[in-house]
């Protein structure tokens, strides 16, 4: 793209990769660092920026004393659920609005995407009441159909431009064939579908993954919490903040996800930017 | 399949689905559609269209924890709201963390995806490791930057003090200048991988016989940028500025675990303030009223979203 044979051009090339690529990286380098320093050399006003003595105190008691092993589990299971409910919701409604033509249709596509500006701040305050009516508060299942919130509008909309380049003689094929509508999708649709499907997946489950709001309020007993506010109230109370062990939990509770994601990412990106970029 | 025909009772020429009997081929096919549509219709329903109507009805009542039953007021919460300071000073807030969030991502965002265009070695490996920031749990960002702006043990000030830019640790997350930076920092942070994403995708097709012949006619790098490759951004650019802006006036989580919305109220956007009036105060008709605020704000953005969903088709 540009000519970096100059001095002066790689001169600032080089200036403008070190410094945005230390402002992206030198903050998850120091949590890792931080995590296996040992309390003398933590809590030092002139830190070191690489510690003399690596010790996994830290790692041990994060996962001995706290109940982080169980904030996993609770986020695994709400956020797994809750995309994949999303993912078929929005699997059926993506190929409903490419592939049908009936009255309304886009409309309500387009009203189901506007949800994007409805506050998830503010929906939360009919949904606290909503679910202590059908005793779903402080559960899991409450949680779960909560987090429909976040990603079902884009996860439909992400499908639905997907299932709009598929190929319309492709289904017309089947349908000769003398397959139903339903057992075309079933059967042939969907397994050719199943990268922007692992795609919307994971955009449904980052969001879970990652929500404190929802949580914080939804759930109040300390044995269904998940990991945002699981963390937040384990290892920051003014008092008595533990920086050693929350650096090395959230080291731990980062990892799985980071890792997934690195290796899925060619996927995510393109599901993600699809329809933004021609 | 076959016994979805026979199971209709009629003999068809075709079979089709059993909810596909009457009125032809096409009008069986709207029927499938609307039946595929119809679950996910019905949990946006219940779970984004009626909370979002309720709230709405409730910004028109008083309710706190002194009311048993909400109290029809008419307007009142508006009134109040309007004439508050303290609701103006957080949409002040709101908009300079939105503003300088979303042009500091935008700036950096654009510059990282324009390093990581250009070949070099390693630059698979930075594009995967870049994504970092943006999966982390949000209150792993909030931990990670609270530490890093620490009032004694903090690296800033551990490398402020290094250099003798202060004599003294400053309290960052103390001060309502200080907590706001830490917070937009945090922010820009989280979100420049997307927009290095979305850049990316934009300039997968630049054309580059075109930046040859340009180099050809003497363009040096800086007219490059600026006459073909920023052009070629601008739809991409408008998505990304859309949907930063959307996802800012959204954001709640790395606000919330960072400062709490302090020191006091510096850093209480109006996601913040609507949390801390209904959940903390309970007083959910003042509560729902700024709510109302907040979705005018994301109005016009979402009007611009909705507009390129539109325009793309």
């Amino acid at each position: 793209m540009f000519d970096l044979s100059s001095t002066g051009a790689k001169l600032v090339f080089g200036i403008l990769l070190a410094l945005i690529g230390f402002y992206l990286f030198f903050p998850i380098y120091w949590m890792v660092i931080s995590s296996l320093k040992d309390n003398t050399e933590l809590y030092q006003v002139i830190p070191s920026f690489f510690p003399q003595h690596f010790s996994l105190a830290h790692f041990w008691s994060a996962i001995a004393e706290s109940k982080l092993g169980l904030y996993l589990l609770n986020s695994l299971i709400v956020s797994g659920c809750s995309a994949l409910i999303n993912t078929v919701l929005a699997l059926y409604a993506g190929f409903s609005f490419a592939k049908y033509r009936y009255f309304g249709r886009q409309p309500i596509m387009l009203f189901m995407l506007s949800a994007q500006m409805f506050p998830f701040g503010l929906l939360l305050i009919s949904l606290y009441p909503v679910m202590t009516n059908f005793g779903l508060l402080d559960t899991r299942p409450g949680l779960i159909l909560s987090y429909i919130v976040f990603a079902l509008p884009v996860a439909t909309y992400m499908l639905y431009s997907y299932f709009s380049q598929v190929p319309d003689e492709l289904i017309d094929a089947a349908r000769a064939d003398g397959a139903s509508d339903l057992r075309i999708f079933h059967t042939i649709v969907v397994p050719i579908s199943i990268p922007p499907i692992v795609t919307v997946f994971l955009y449904s489950f980052m969001w879970s993954w990652n929500d404190l709001l929802y949580s914080m309020t939804l759930i109040v007993s300390d044995d269904k919490r998940t990991i945002g506010p699981g963390l937040l109230l384990t290892y920051l109370n003014e008092t008595n903040a533990d920086w050693g062990g929350a650096m090395a939990a959230s080291l731990l509770v980062s990892a799985p996800i980071v890792i997934a994601f690195i290796f899925l990412q060619r996927y995510f990106i393109q599901g993600v930017t699809a329809g933004a970029v021609k | 399949m076959t016994d979805l025909a026979t199971h209709s009772g009629k003999r068809l020429d075709y079979p089709i689905s059993k909810f596909a009997r009457r009125g032809g081929l096409q009008a069986g096919q709207q029927r499938i559609g609307l039946l595929m549509l119809l679950p996910a219709a019905i949990a946006f329903a219940l779970v984004i269209l009626y909370p979002f109507l309720q709230a709405l009805g409730l910004s028109l009542f008083r309710d706190t924890l002194e009311t048993t039953t909400p109290i029809f007021i008419g307007l009142a919460n508006f009134r109040t709201i309007l004439s508050s300071e303290e609701v103006w000073e957080s949409f002040g807030l709101t908009v300079v963390y939105v503003g300088c969030s979303t042009l500091g991502t935008l700036l950096l965002g654009l510059g990282w995806a324009l390093i990581l265009n250009q070949p070099f070695r390693g630059r698979g490996v930075l594009r995967a490791l870049t994504l970092m920031p943006w999966v982390v749990p949000s209150t792993v960002s909030a931990f990670i930057w609270a530490w890093i702006f620490n009032s004694r043990f903090g690296v800033i000030n551990g490398l402020l003090l290094e250099l003798h830019l202060i004599s003294v640790p400053q309290a960052w997350l103390s001060t309502p200048e200080g907590a706001m930076l830490a917070v937009i920092l945090t922010r820009i942070w989280r979100s420049i991988p997307l927009f290095m994403a979305f850049f990316l995708a934009g300039l997968q097709n630049v054309d580059g016989e075109q930046l040859d012949a340009a180099r050809v006619d003497g363009a040096n790098n800086f007219a490059i940028l600026r006459d073909h490759i920023l052009p070629h951004l601008r739809p991409v650019l408008i998505v990304v500025v859309v949907l930063g802006v959307i996802g800012g006036l959204q954001d709640f989580d790395t606000i919330y675990a960072l400062t709490g919305g302090g020191p006091v109220r510096a850093t209480a956007v109006l996601s913040v303030e609507v949390y801390r009036k209904a959940f903390e105060q309970w007083d959910i008709g003042t509560a729902s009223a700024i709510g109302v605020l907040w979705v005018a704000t994301l109005l016009p953005p979402a009007y611009f979203y909705l507009r390129m969903l539109v325009k793309g088709r």
